[in-house]
């Protein structure tokens, strides 16, 4: 059995032609591998921003609770000590301007 | 020796070839099991592995008052359910949900009816709907098999009882069953979107995939004011409590659009914390509930006479005996109030002299005005199962027909109607529907436009109504709801309840109304308070207007208007002050 020998040319086109097919190989691997990797990133943050949006909306929720008139004046009289005005006491001043 | 080697190469090349040949076989064999016979199994499981499609639930949209407060919103909570594992038996699934029984602390007939699914070999049970997000934790934190939390949305109101009556409420699936929230149901509650989430072998989520957008609710912007609402709220609960009342209502608009800017009821209830059973305390008496509306009623007639020039504004009546027989039947005034003259009348309720008038309008013309103010039909107000209330069609009056109607008896109507009715005055004769949603708000604000006005009586008879209305509150029945400084006209209402069984009107329970107009250049706001058999006082002046006075004064001080300094050039006062009492 004969072997054919191969010239250095042949050898290193051969290598860098393997070389470049493991690259190409390689950039497809870790495409593909990032695509998943951003895909599950995406899906945090696409979820993250649903939760954080819903955050937003439960504060502005409870702020609104915390604000209802009855409990304003609750504090106000009991806390605050603050009593509502006698009619004397109360001045009109913008519209009386203008009048 | 080359021929040897050349056979032996060629033997082994055959050789491997068969085992190449042999093992594609092998493969294409198999690629066709799975592609092309098992393809359907296959696909199946593989969807079932790596692809869940999941319903998204739209959020239902919002209510706001007018000025943008919060007044409903769905927040998002947890619900827990169960789902019995592979060949597990009923004690065994039994335990596994007990355990969380007790987390969640549930009752026993909850837990008996867990158990009855269990039994019935139900493959999907909910264990509690909306829980805490404490209590969620615990239960994620426990990790047993076959317990799962599911996000969902809850209604949350805000303001608690906070016009109640008016927004309603939502079952557990937050469906509307009442108030705005039943009646704009299909606006709010959007539509259900699909998505496809993409897993991988671990079940990690790498993609989710939106086969069908959701269409979230839209936000609806109500005509209410929330301090406006609070104000009325909170005399009207002073006022039912101090008069020992059964019940009481109060609403308020801007007469000019017919936009409500408050409706309450007393007893009312906390849409967060809803009474056992939750349709205990539903009925919105504004819509719903019908009465006699004694003499507050008196002001259609009063228009009625004006309109078709029945009555001369100069004309007396004579009511110094203090009662008239009319077909048989006597009528009696709150006391004798001499001779009148046709302003005084209404100026001092009287009922012998309003059914005087009432004989000179007569059958057909009262009849024709109590229509055109729109009693008999729905106001068309934005809320649902409005009641319409009775007027008999003039065939079935009978001879006291006339009489009764002219002082408010033998006609049912709804405080709505009543304070339609008074809108009327304020608008120079247009009759302005009721509506509690301003706008529906999406991706552009789109305003709702008022429905159609029609007219109902002249301007002057509306002019001159509202002037005789000035003098019942600066010196009538009405003066109980005057505020020095402002321009208010009004009129009181006093009406024995009329029993149902018994078919007749009782003398010792009664309903103490007043219908009213706060103006400045223009009609500011309007407002009726309706009280329910108040124990001790029962007249409209006693009971009625001084509620009107009080919410009138803060909304006043609310909207910043100052009292006036001059008095008023157009009012008509009664000759002599007396005393008031109906």
């Amino acid at each position: 059995m004969v072997r054919k020998k191969f010239s250095k040319k042949e050898i290193f086109t051969g290598i860098a032609c393997t070389l470049f097919a493991l690259l190409i190989l390689s950039l497809y691997v870790w495409h593909q591998t990032e695509s998943v990797s951003l895909g599950y990133d995406s899906a945090e943050l696409e979820y993250r921003v649903t939760q954080l949006e819903k955050e937003v909306e439960k504060l502005e929720t409870i702020k609104s609770s915390l604000l209802t008139l009855d409990r304003v004046e609750n504090i106000a009289r009991d806390k605050l000590k603050l009593s509502e005005p006698k009619e004397e006491q109360i001045v009109y001043e913008h519209i009386e301007k203008e009048r | 020796m080359k021929s040897y080697h050349q056979k032996k190469t060629k033997k082994r090349t055959y050789f491997l070839a068969f085992f190449f040949i042999l093992w594609l076989g092998v493969l294409v064999l198999r690629l066709v099991q799975l592609q092309v016979i098992d393809h359907v199994k296959l696909k199946a499981e593989a969807i079932q592995q790596n692809q869940n499609r999941k319903k998204i639930e739209p959020k239902r949209g919002s209510i706001f008052d007018r000025n943008m407060t919060i007044l409903a919103r769905s927040v998002p909570r947890y619900s827990v359910f169960f789902h019995p594992l592979e060949n597990e038996s009923h004690s065994e699934q039994w335990s596994r949900a007990k355990k969380i029984g007790r987390t969640l602390r549930l009752s026993s007939s909850k837990l008996s009816t867990i158990r009855a699914q269990i039994n019935k070999d139900a493959k999907f049970i909910w264990l509690a709907r909306k829980i805490e997000e404490q209590k969620a934790t615990q239960v994620a934190n426990m990790n047993i098999n076959g317990v799962y939390l599911m996000e969902e949305n809850k209604r949350f109101y805000p303001q608690g009882k906070r016009a109640a009556h008016v927004l309603g409420r939502v079952d557990i699936d937050e469906i509307g069953v009442s108030g705005i929230e039943y009646k704009y149901n299909t606006i709010l509650q959007g539509v259900e979107g699909e998505g496809l989430i993409l897993r991988d072998a671990k079940r990690r989520r790498y993609s989710f995939e939106i086969l069908k957008p959701p269409v979230d609710g839209k936000d609806l912007v109500l005509t209410l004011d929330e301090t406006i609402q609070y104000i009325a709220e909170k005399e009207l609960k002073n006022a039912v409590l101090e008069s020992r009342a059964e019940w009481g209502t109060v609403i308020i608009s801007e007469p000019s659009t017919g936009d409500i800017l408050a409706m309450t009821n007393y007893p009312t209830y906390d849409l967060n914390h809803l009474p056992d059973p939750p349709t205990k305390l539903d009925r919105n008496k504004a819509v719903h509930h019908t009465y006699d509306p004694g003499s507050t009623f008196k002001i259609i007639t009063l228009s009625a006479a004006l309109e078709n020039k029945s009555v001369g504004f100069e004309e007396t009546f004579d009511c110094t005996q203090g009662y008239v027989v009319y077909a048989g039947n006597t009528f009696w005034d709150h006391e004798r109030l001499g001779i009148l003259a046709f302003p005084e009348v209404f100026i001092h309720s009287s009922n012998v002299g309003t059914i005087f008038i009432g004989q000179r309008v007569g059958e057909e013309n009262l009849f024709r005005t109590i229509k055109q103010f729109g009693f008999g039909q729905r106001t068309g107000i934005d809320l649902p199962a409005e009641e319409k209330g009775l007027l008999n069609p003039l065939e079935k009056w009978t001879k006291i027909s006339v009489a009764s109607h002219s002082i408010g008896y033998e006609i049912s109507i709804t405080p709505i109607q009543m304070l339609q009715a008074l809108n009327v005055i304020a608008n120079q004769g247009l009759i302005v529907p009721p509506r509690t949603v301003k706008k529906i708000h999406d991706s552009e604000m789109k305003a709702l436009s008022p429905m159609p006005y029609k007219r109902a009586i002249s301007e002057e008879t509306a002019a001159n109504v509202r002037n005789i209305l000035l003098g019942v509150v600066a010196s009538g029945t009405g003066i109980t709801g005057r505020i020095p400084g402002y321009s208010i006209y009004g009129k009181t209402g006093t009406a024995q309840k009329y029993d149902r069984k018994a078919k007749q009107y009782l003398t010792t329970a009664h309903i103490a109304s007043f219908a009213g107009v706060v103006e400045n250049d223009r009609p500011l706001f309007s407002m009726i308070v309706v009280i329910d058999d108040p124990k001790g006082h029962y007249y409209g002046s006693q009971v009625a207007a001084p509620v009107f006075r009080e919410i009138a004064k803060k909304i006043l001080r609310y909207l910043c208007v100052p009292p006036a300094k001059k008095p008023f050039d157009t009012l008509i006062a009664s000759k002599t002050r007396r005393k008031s009492s109906e």
